[in-house]
């Protein structure tokens, strides 16, 4: 499951051309190791010390492999594209994955190591 | 940009998005009915949201030639007196709001160099007799930590302007202690007592709710931190304010229509410009969301005024 989402995105970085397929490449051969290749660049860790959850405030969880920054809680995640993460409410997608039937919550982030 | 797998997830969230971002305003209680202001027009709250993203979007890639055109280059020089004022030491952090296209960064971050470099000369001529080994570790010293520590994050609410500022980081060759973020000035995504510097330049005045980014930027300040603001502001000279309004009103929307091939972003900008409230007013709305000792600098016989305020 976590392989078929990481490959699709490589896929279309390398596809895009050069500059996705560098920065994937570079972020592999980094200390990163093989986690980086998410949607373009990866965030910088300095920023991390910073970012919070514009709505709650509470820090938030940085995901690899989706390149997202994702608060538990709420069950929303911040994309981060081209290496700017986007902390807008409006712009963060609900970590649900399919709709559920019944209509209740069901927060199913990925199922990446924790960091 | 999304895995195949989450396509049909994303249409479903698409529209989910609209009753997303309408819960959410209806959360913060805003939904669409507080009338306000764009330029001279009254809008609803969301309508001026909209408007003034498109008016950056639309002026992200010519925003530096329009400000030199527009200000004979006179921004510049504000810029470094707001710089200047600061007077950063390394080691600061300093949050720059609306700070798209990277302007004050880029002199926060040439400043600090500056003054790091100074440091560690003095450092070298006060020891008069050291080992080579002792030499070579200050240079590297210098090399591995150019500010010393110092960082600036760029927040801005316009992708467009962030792209522009971006890219004129790379072009001029900034990287070391710079991050870049999407965020609101009303809604910052940074934790408490965070920074030690605030500024807020020429982006005050596009900002909604103006008390809501005050409160935040209250917010993200380290005790003792300073929030300083660039901002248009009241010129009270009855000459220098008939000739501003005419060069305003008359010059800048068609330098806008020539150069950016925009007129009404440019007529928003004016306009807003004078709606904007003046120096004691704004003075009030700082000291209101808490802020200590704040006092206001003209520039240019109040075309632009410094505000500066402490949280302690």
């Amino acid at each position: 499951m976590l392989s078929d989402r990481n490959v699709a995105p490589g896929a279309a970085a390398m596809l895009r051309g050069g500059r996705g397929a560098v920065a994937a490449l570079r972020r592999a051969a980094g200390s990163r190791g093989a986690g980086g290749h998410g949607r373009g660049q990866a965030l910088e860790p300095s920023l991390l010390r910073f970012l919070v959850c514009p709505l709650s405030k509470r820090p938030l969880r940085y995901d690899e492999s989706t390149n997202e920054l994702i608060n538990e809680e709420l069950g929303i995640a911040y994309p981060v594209i081209d290496g700017i993460p986007n902390m807008i409410p409006e712009a963060a997608r609900t970590t649900r994955k399919k709709p559920p039937a019944d209509g209740s919550k069901e927060t199913s982030g990925p199922a990446g190591p924790e960091q | 940009m999304a895995a195949a797998g989450l396509g049909p997830a994303r249409l479903f969230l698409g529209r989910r998005r609209g009753a997303l971002r309408a819960l959410l305003g209806l959360a913060r209680g805003l939904a669409s009915g507080p009338q306000t202001h764009f330029g001279f027009q009254n809008v609803s709250e969301e309508e001026r949201r909209e408007k003034i993203y498109q008016v950056f979007e639309n002026v992200a890639e010519k925003y530096d030639v329009m400000n030199d055109s527009m200000t004979l280059g006179i921004h510049r020089v504000w810029k470094d007196i707001l710089v200047h004022k600061m007077n950063p030491s390394p080691g600061t952090l300093l949050v720059d709001v609306a700070g798209g296209t990277g302007d004050i960064a880029f002199r926060f971050i040439n400043y600090v160099r500056s003054i790091r470099e100074r440091q560690l000369q003095q450092k070298l001529k006060r020891h008069q007799n050291l080992s080579w080994q002792e030499i070579s570790k200050s240079y590297e010293e210098e090399k591995v930590k150019p500010l010393g520590d110092s960082q600036v994050v760029v927040c801005d609410i316009n992708k467009e302007m962030l792209k522009v500022g971006k890219q004129r980081a790379q072009h001029l060759g900034y990287s070391e202690g710079l991050s870049w973020v999407l965020g609101n000035a009303e809604e910052l995504p940074f934790d408490d007592d965070k920074f030690d510097v605030y500024t807020i330049a020429f982006g005050i005045r596009n900002v909604t709710r103006i008390d809501l980014a005050l409160q935040e930027a209250y917010r993200v300040l380290k005790p003792g931190g300073r929030f300083l603001c660039l901002e248009f502001s009241h010129v009270s000279n009855p000459l220098l304010s008939r000739l501003y309004d005419l060069y305003s009103f008359q010059v800048i929307p068609v330098l806008g229509e020539i150069i950016a091939g925009d007129w009404k972003s440019y007529q928003y900008l004016v306009e807003s410009i004078r709606r904007f409230p003046p120096q004691e007013e704004l003075k009030e709305m700082i000291e209101d969301a808490g802020f200590f000792k704040v006092d206001y600098q003209n520039l240019s016989s109040g075309i632009v005024a410094i505000h500066s305020g402490f949280k302690l």
